[in-house]
């Protein structure tokens, strides 16, 4: 009797990285004054797609043409992400921004923790929900570690908020340094993970430097992997997984196969030079097999076999997250992960199962 | 094979696919001058609705162009809506792919009514529609 191949439709899926649209006249009523000012003013801006000047600043050098990706999707409220994440048989998701995935670059100590407890309120208060699915990660400002801690402890009493969402675009310094230390105090004091999340932006701060590059299909990879890359090497490099033992860390929105080389390049510098990274008890490795990667984008060769194998590479079986990174223009449907040729049981870990434990999600889902 | 009338000649117009449906397939037909293509509506990428997408052209440089940007094909591109993926609307190829395609049917016109002609057993006809996602 023939075998039903294993569909979406068949078992639970949490996808790790779906994003809501944050313009500035939504959060504005949550903000508060005198930024709420600024944001109602912005909301009378005309904008282009995620590109608001000091909101959502993109520095988009490009000229555009239809090809370059039409696809400015946008989801405005819970309903919507609920009925086009069903299209998907997608059951739950963590939600992440849009504009605001470049808010760290934001000199403004103040104004950046406006924005942080306004979209976390807004998050709150219009978004979140179990009986929908749709869980939150409490947006922390790198600008105000403290403030960002305060946020964690607000919110993550909230069962409907699971993660940390730590933002990498134009970070300076990088996510490993100690200044930080208070998110991941409170973080881990509240069992929730912290997940790094990248976006396009052309900056001054590494790896985001690449003004001088002259087109998207040579940017957008740095802007992503390589910037996670950084901020993995800035946590080893300081010690974060053995000053934190305790905290789960996941990386977003850089597919899965540059991970083992990270490993490896790290374990080499790590043989000749131990001193250097004191406070490691063991390799790199070691910890990064730790780590959580998500999915998306997700790596597309001629053998889908190739990507179990770089999956193995890094035992990451039970490390390695879907996500769909819906609306966005490079967003991946399940299938496109379900097609890796894993067995089913690592399917279902990697669909769903392994992100329902790291987010401590109950089964059953409640239906609206 | 099925023959699946589409409309009259007249009633197809340049840039504006006309869709029908064999079973659970959605096919689109495009018309390109006076002749005529049928495209399943599923992208050989991740199966979204391509055939919903822009109409376009592209843009290639070679050495002939000095190495310049030009911009071609004008009205023969079709862009998937999901991810962009560009295809060829006179064969059904990706442009500058891995050899993927998108899955094609013979149009036939007789008495200037438009017919597509479909497997009447398609192999994927019971399979779900394209994902109606925006």
């Amino acid at each position: 009797m023939a075998t039903k191949v294993l569909g979406p439709e068949d078992l639970v899926i949490v996808d790790c990285d779906v994003h809501v649209h944050d313009p500035p006249e939504a959060l504005a009523p949550f903000a508060d004054m005198p930024w709420r000012r600024s944001m109602e003013h912005l909301g009378g801006v005309k904008q282009r797609y995620l590109d608001i000047p000091g909101y959502s600043t993109s520095l988009n050098i490009d000229p555009p043409f239809p090809n370059d990706g039409p696809n400015a999707r946008h989801v405005m409220t819970a309903t919507q992400m609920r009925d086009e994440l069903d299209a998907m048989d997608i059951d739950i998701a963590v939600l992440f921004p849009d504009h605001l995935l470049r808010m760290a670059v934001f000199p403004q100590t103040d104004y950046a923790a406006a924005l942080g407890r306004a979209y976390n309120a807004w998050l709150a208060d219009m978004w979140v929900s179990r009986e929908r699915g749709l869980y939150g990660a409490v947006l922390a400002v790198p600008q105000d570690p403290e403030d960002a801690a305060d946020q964690i402890r607000k919110y993550g009493v909230m069962e409907e908020f699971v993660g940390v969402y730590l933002p990498v675009a134009g970070v300076r310094p990088l996510w490993g340094e100690r200044m930080y230390d208070p998110i991941y105090e409170a973080a881990a004091e509240m069992g929730m993970p912290v997940m790094l999340h990248s976006v396009g932006l052309i900056h001054p701060n590494f790896p985001f430097n690449v003004d001088h590059m002259t087109s998207r299909l040579t940017r957008h990879p740095i802007q992503h992997e390589f910037a996670l890359m950084a901020n993995l090497f800035s946590m080893i490099g300081s010690g974060l997984p053995v000053r934190f033992p305790g905290l789960d860390i996941v990386f977003t929105e850089g597919g899965i196969s540059w991970v083992p080389y990270v490993m490896w390049r790290l374990d080499k510098e790590f043989a000749e030079t131990p001193a250097e990274a004191p406070m490691l008890e063991r390799p790199p490795s070691s910890y990064i097999k730790e780590m959580y990667f998500c999915t998306q984008p997700i790596e597309e060769p001629d053998r889908p076999s190739d990507l179990a194998t770089m999956i193995d590479l890094f035992d990451g079986r039970d490390h390695v997250l879907f996500a769909s990174d819906w609306p966005h223009h490079d967003f991946d449907h399940p299938r496109a992960v379900m097609r890796v040729p894993f067995e089913a049981e690592v399917k279902r870990k990697i669909m769903g199962e392994t992100a329902l434990r790291l987010f401590g999600i109950s089964l059953p889902v409640p239906t609206a | 094979m099925a023959r699946v009338l589409v409309g009259s000649v007249d009633e197809i117009q340049e840039g504006t696919p006309v869709f029908v449906h064999s079973g659970a397939m959605e096919i689109a037909v495009f018309r390109l001058g006076d002749e005529f293509r049928a495209y399943r509506n599923r992208c050989p990428h991740q199966q979204g609705p391509v055939c919903h997408g822009t109409i376009t052209g592209t843009r290639v440089a070679s050495a002939s162009s000095g190495w310049k940007s030009e911009w071609v094909r004008e009205g023969c591109v079709l862009l998937c809506r999901w991810h962009a993926m560009e295809f060829d609307l006179e064969t059904g190829e990706r442009i500058r792919g891995r050899g993927e395609r998108l899955r094609s049917f013979p149009v036939s016109v007789t008495d200037d009514q438009v017919f597509v002609d479909v497997a009447s057993r398609s192999p994927n006809a019971r399979r779900r529609a394209a994902t109606p996602l925006p």
